[in-house]
């Protein structure tokens, strides 16, 4: 079942189109992983699915219930984290808590037993100070519990990580990890290594469209181009290796640096025999042969291209 | 019901830990001593200024001069600071984005407006009336005896005028990301209200009447029925302005 589906979605600022015919769906449970540069669209999107903005064309669905611009029943299945979040600095989180919980209609004591609970999921507990004393990774953290107060179906992330320093990304990628399977997360970002170590799903906006979609490993599979890197002990080394004619008949593309080569090939165990045998035969010894793994980064950098 | 009495206490709590209560509140205090203080030794200050040889003759100082006081200083100090503290209701909220987590949390938007309006007019009742008070208590102690007509009436006209123009400039705060923009707005309209002093038809109509013929009413110049139609217009535009208020928000991107 999806808990997002959105259909020929289309936004335009003047005549100036952000988002273009865009269509995907997320499913129930999945931790979506929202990528695209700065300025591709990803904020627009979201607030378009909170009926913050309103679409051109096109239709959202959460829940299976239509968002509707202004009033938004749908916002209570839904938990938004903003990219800055602010809140009213002159309140404690504790009472920041407390007032989101009476909006959103929650009994006192569940108001309560959450406080408790989310403070200390985010480890917020005992602290009295007021938010206007708060670093930028404390007021982060206090948005996710904010978020998850009322138990939403739907976490929606606008680039969570992005302005923390490594520990508070590693905070709040945990804690987000944390309600893996409870609530469905989306996660907007372009950081890609955050996206590897959570992200189950992945759609990769550009230019206002969604270029690629899928489970992470669908993906990886999919555009799976095996290459291998030599690292060789000396420069006169690596020529004579490059330079040797099985070599140079590969079907393969090849980039050098300095002492290290390499190779790219679709067809990895071929390419792994021939330059064994051809490093027996110029009795060359590498420092190192390595297959390198599919990263998200060049797969981004070459479906962006 | 709830989400507006959440919202309203959130206001009130903001208005009171961001000390703007407190400058409103100690502001109007001090005009309410300063009314009775002022007209009571005004005579006796210009004489130690008057250099000597020279006698000036002034009339007694009477309890009309006392509620005189309180008439201008409301008006012209204690409005303008009340406008002031008020004007960044809706603006401050958009420039610093803290709503987004509110309406997403499914507050209705009307009920922020509601909530806003609530709350800067009970700091305005509260305010008004203190300072309404102490002048009264000491205006009766330093000329006793002396009563003046129509006091109610005419302190109740000042106190819908104030009212009115917190709501005009729940208007101008909520069209404009930047507080400047409400501040301007409600300046705008004070200015047209002036403007329309010049025409003797309209300004039969014209609620600004509420806020300058206050001393006329207490001297027995002016009866307050002549003023029924400036009161109706006054009533009118708080309503108008505050349902524009809510139709302008609800297409707010925020």
């Amino acid at each position: 079942m999806n808990i997002l589906t959105i259909e020929n979605l289309s936004k335009s600022f003047g005549d100036n189109l952000v988002i273009d015919q865009m269509s995907f769906s997320v499913p129930k449970g999945s931790i979506f992983g929202f990528i695209g540069k700065n300025g591709s669209g990803k904020t627009t999107t979201m607030k378009m699915i909170l009926g913050l903005l309103k679409p051109s064309r096109g239709t959202i669905e959460v829940c299976g219930e239509r968002v509707k611009y202004g009033q938004t029943d749908t916002n209570r299945f839904i938990g938004y984290l903003p990219d800055v979040p602010e809140f009213y600095n002159y309140m404690t989180a504790y009472e920041y808590l407390k007032l989101c919980g009476e909006i959103t209609g929650l009994s006192k004591k569940t108001i309560k037993d959450r406080r408790i609970e989310l403070l200390g999921l985010v480890g917020l507990d005992h602290n009295n100070k007021r938010i206007g004393t708060f670093s930028r990774g404390m007021k982060q953290r206090l948005g996710i519990a904010q978020a998850l107060l009322h138990e939403p179906k739907l976490l929606i992330c606008d680039e969570p990580t992005s302005a923390l320093d490594p520990i508070g990304r590693k905070e709040i990628l945990d804690i987000l990890a944390t309600v893996r399977g409870k609530t469905t997360v989306i996660f907007s970002t372009h950081i890609l290594s955050d996206v590897e170590r959570i992200c189950d799903h992945i759609g990769i906006l550009h230019h206002g469209k969604i270029i690629l979609s899928g489970t992470m490993q669908e993906i990886k599979k999919y555009y799976h181009q095996d290459s291998c890197l030599i690292e060789f002990s000396n420069i006169h080394d690596r020529d004579r290796f490059l330079q040797a004619t099985t070599i140079e008949n590969l079907e393969s593309s090849t980039t050098t640096d300095r002492i290290c080569v390499i190779l790219k090939s679709q067809a990895l165990k071929r390419m792994m025999q021939e330059i064994m045998s051809e490093m027996i035969r110029l009795d060359i010894v590498p420092v190192k042969i390595e297959i390198l793994d599919p990263t998200l980064e060049n797969l981004f950098l070459e479906v962006v291209k | 019901m709830r989400p507006y009495i959440v919202f309203t206490k959130k206001e009130l709590i903001e208005y009171g830990r961001t000390y703007k209560f407190f400058i409103l509140f100690t502001i109007f205090i001090a005009l309410g001593f300063m009314n009775p203080l002022t007209a009571k030794f005004m005579p006796k200050i210009l004489e130690s200024f008057m250099p000597e040889g020279i006698e000036i003759q002034l009339p007694p100082p009477s309890s009309l001069d006392s509620w005189a006081q309180f008439f201008k200083n409301v008006t012209q100090t204690g409005l303008f600071v009340a406008i002031i503290i008020f004007s960044g209701m809706m603006s401050r909220e958009y420039e610093k984005g803290t709503l987004v987590n509110m309406i997403t949390k499914g507050l209705p938007r009307q009920t922020v407006i509601l909530s806003k309006f609530t709350a800067s007019t009970l700091l305005w009742t509260l305010s008004y009336w203190t300072c309404f008070l102490i002048t009264h208590i000491y205006t009766m102690y330093f000329w006793k005896g002396e009563t003046v007509l129509e006091l109610a009436t005419s302190t109740l006209f000042l106190y819908l005028f104030g009212i009115m123009l917190i709501s005009v400039l729940l208007i101008g705060s909520t069209l404009f990301k930047n507080s400047y923009g409400g501040l301007l707005f409600t300046e705008g309209f004070i200015a047209i209200l002036f403007l329309l002093k010049l025409s003797h038809k309209i300004d039969n109509y014209n609620p600004l009447q509420l806020a300058n013929q206050n001393i006329n009413l207490l001297s027995g110049n002016l009866h307050p029925s002549k003023l029924k139609s400036p009161l109706f217009v006054c009533c009118t535009v708080i309503i108008l302005s505050i349902i524009s208020s809510i139709l302008i928000f609800d297409k707010k991107q925020i």
